[in-house]
């Protein structure tokens, strides 16, 4: 039976205009903004402007520190992304049996992503703490280690990464299990049944068809381990030692609110900017291959 | 196919959210309101946090219990920096706090911002200016004028653990006058197994200042920017410069030096004895007498042998007062000052933090009572400070943007002592990157 809808030609967009009107507030607004106050030169109180064309750009690229910076956050991403995923899939693997408390489990797992960033950070740093620390005093008194994340750059860039992975890993292990769950068990049934062995199935079936899922958690993490870590590195580490642990977005918040260099921090956002456009769009052109989404 | 375009338009949704997140707050030129934007309140952004906040809202009502035509609100508005960039954020959107406490590395900017209404001006007699203690004066003080009021002032000293001094057969009353002695001590300390670290530091840009004052040498060109022209140039990259670095280096290498964090992360450590000494703010001192369980020292900064002798720098803060209020609300303001300043709350806010008193008849009250008798070690900044010189050097650098000048040494230090980088090409690169927050400065100051 077909309803008589009479089609209007506003329709369309008044539907839309909801997610428009804030993506114009709340993105093109701020982005032309930022863009503009990138060619500028501004004392700390904002009444004086001076137009300084390409400077704050160029003085990004020749700042050794920015570009430091740069590396480092793309290795923070790749650790963050390639770890995060992997610990993630394999929980999400073996959560992924007929288990009684199955419910329960699922929520537990989820809390650490209801954390903000800056009380994981609290939590992390807490339990880490190079005197009172429970963690790394265990650790000191069982391995030998003296973890100190506050004079030891190694010590704190690994200390980041882990606790970045740690509060994402509920996130992409619902996702996996939901993906996992997806996959139709005949599939599987019949792989056993031609002689497949775990890693077979695994590699040929499960991550074929879960490829979709996969997908969608790389980009989330990616951004996730881009532009999330500010308030886990406001309360840990600030930065440091040194610039040990300055990615791009904290260099862009000591800039701009603490060094109050609006400018300059302006054109880190404007870079940030492009960096996700391209990030983005890399990663779909390399997936339509590789990623299947079914029937 | 849907999938797909859920996905896309889920991710874009996504993006949108962490990009309005992190996107920076932008606003229009100040302009500078004459109507009361406070409500007549006063309302005051402090950073004084912890036991300190009890004893600034405590202050708050008694004040009010005296005036109840007058509403003070003080509120906690993070560290030093944050409070610092929040109200210049705020002085931005036009929404300024009556009164702003700003530390003493803001002095320059917050004199420029073209915000401030300097407090002698407001001073109709009701302070004498002369009862400011002389080197909290001097620090303050632009063109002889103070334009904030001085309200918790604090210097660097020497604390150390007397117990682990007894333990590893040192004088408990000798602590150690220079550098060397420093190395010395903690070394034998450590060989003793004591503690696992000999020394370390709070706030270690700032310490890294006040050994450029104490050995009577300029850290900025112009007078450390107290000639009436503006610092363009930061002179810390001399011989001094390198020698303080190369020897916190070498500290750091042998383990001497047990680098805790910027700020107050190092009291911690320092209080569960994990090593002897700290350098720290004599504002820590109330603190640490009574966390400690051991019997704490104090004693004057170590020093280099060779240079002249300067003094120690006046940290801490003072209390800004900001356009955009009402002549009431000024005048409400001003009162309010002039009650902190007054000697009784000058003596209490001594006693309870280890802040110096700002008010030199409080500092004739405590002396009067036998505090420092009693309390010595409460005395022991006076007297650095005191018998230091009072040079153009002595008295620290007045810098434009000194906020992110401290940032970025505070990351160089870092850099030498914890990533054992070379100290003078750590020290020439911060030199061009300071030099160039200077010139940054000074080109969009008016």
């Amino acid at each position: 039976m077909q309803t008589k809808f009479k089609s209007s030609k506003w329709l369309p967009y008044l539907l839309l205009s909801p997610s428009v009107i804030i993506v114009f507030i709340f993105f093109i607004i701020p982005s032309s903004e930022s863009l503009y106050y990138s060619f500028f030169r501004q004392n700390i109180t904002g009444t004086r402007k001076l137009f300084v064309g390409f400077e704050n750009f160029t003085r990004l690229f020749m700042d050794p520190e920015y570009i430091d910076s740069l590396i480092r956050s793309f290795l923070f991403t790749v650790i963050v992304v390639v770890f995060g995923l992997t610990i993630s899939l394999g929980i999400a693997m073996i959560a992924n049996k007929k288990l009684r408390f199955f419910n329960m489990y699922r929520t537990l797992l989820i809390w650490p992503y209801a954390l903000s960033p800056a009380i994981t950070g609290m939590i992390w740093a807490l339990m880490f703490n190079p005197t009172i620390g429970v963690a790394s005093n265990l650790l000191n008194n069982i391995f030998g280690i003296s973890f100190n994340y506050i004079n030891n750059s190694t010590h704190a860039m690994i200390f980041i990464c882990v606790a970045a992975i740690w509060k994402m890993l509920g996130y992409n292990i619902i996702f996996f299990l939901s993906g996992l769950q997806n996959v139709p068990p005949e599939i599987l049934e019949a792989s056993i049944i031609d002689g497949a062995n775990a890693w077979r199935r695994f590699r040929t079936i499960l991550l074929p068809l879960i490829s979709p899922t996969t997908f969608f958690l790389i980009i989330m993490n990616t951004l996730y381990a881009f532009f999330q870590q500010f308030g886990l590195l406001h309360v840990v580490t600030e930065g440091g030692p040194g610039r040990a642990t300055d990615l791009l977005v904290y260099k862009l918040y000591r800039d701009g609110f603490i060094s109050m260099n609006t400018g300059y921090a302006s054109a880190q956002s404007i870079i940030l900017l492009l960096i996700v456009a391209a990030v983005t769009f890399i990663q779909f052109k390399s997936s339509e291959k590789s990623v299947f989404y079914g029937t | 196919m849907r999938k797909k375009v859920f996905t896309v338009l889920l991710i874009l949704a996504t993006s949108v959210m962490l990009f309005s997140t992190g996107q920076k707050e932008e606003e229009g030129s100040y302009s500078l309101p004459d109507d009361v934007k406070s409500g007549g309140t006063v309302t005051f952004w402090h950073a004084m946090s912890g036991s300190k906040t009890a004893i600034v809202d405590g202050y708050a009502e008694e004040f009010m219990s005296l005036h109840p035509e007058i509403k003070v609100e003080a509120v906690y508005s993070g560290s030093y920096a944050e409070t610092v960039t929040k109200g210049l954020a705020a002085i931005k959107a036009g929404k300024p706090p009556v009164l702003l406490m700003s530390y003493e590395v803001g002095t320059q900017t917050m004199l420029d911002s073209g915000a401030i209404i300097p407090i002698y001006t407001l001073n109709k007699g009701e302070i004498d200016f002369n009862d400011v203690t002389a080197p909290i004066a001097n620090y303050y003080s632009v063109n002889g004028k103070l334009n904030s009021m001085p309200f918790n002032s604090s210097t660097a000293m020497l604390y150390y653990n007397k117990d682990m001094f007894r333990a590893a057969g040192l004088d408990p009353d000798v602590p150690p006058k220079t550098f060397e002695e420093v190395y010395e001590y903690s070394k034998k300390i450590m060989d003793a197994g004591h503690a696992r670290g000999g020394i370390s530091f709070g706030w270690p840009a700032w310490i890294f200042e006040q050994m450029h004052a104490y050995h009577n040498k300029f850290y900025a060109n112009n007078d450390n920017g107290r000639n009436g022209n503006r610092a363009s140039e930061v002179l810390f990259n001399g011989e001094l410069g390198v020698k303080i670095l190369t020897e916190w280096q070498k500290w750091a290498k042998a383990g001497v030096l047990s680098y805790g964090g910027r700020t107050y992360k190092a009291n911690d450590p320092f209080i569960a004895g994990e090593f002897a000494m700290l350098v720290q703010s004599t504002s820590s001192l109330a603190g640490i007498l009574k966390s400690a369980d051991f019997e704490v020292g104090t004693a004057f900064l170590p020093k280099m042998p060779g240079y002249e002798k300067g003094n120690s720098v006046i940290g801490g803060a003072s209390i800004w007062l900001l356009k955009g209020h009402s002549d009431e609300v000024n005048a409400a303001a001003w009162e309010f000052l002039q009650y902190l300043f007054e000697e009784k709350n000058a003596v209490a806010w001594h006693k309870a933090t280890g802040y110096f008193p700002v008010n030199k008849r409080a500092y004739g009250k405590l002396t009067d009572e036998g505090w420092f008798n009693k309390e010595p070690r409460f005395r022991t900044a006076f007297d650095q400070i005191l018998g230091g010189s009072n040079s153009k050097a002595a008295s620290g650098a007045l810098l434009g943007n000194f906020v992110e000048i401290r940032d970025i040494m505070g990351a160089a230090i870092e850099d030498v002592v914890v990533n054992m980088k070379d100290p003078k090409t750590i020290l020439d690169a911060a030199k061009v990157k300071c030099d160039r927050v200077l010139s940054d400065y000074i080109s969009t100051a008016e």
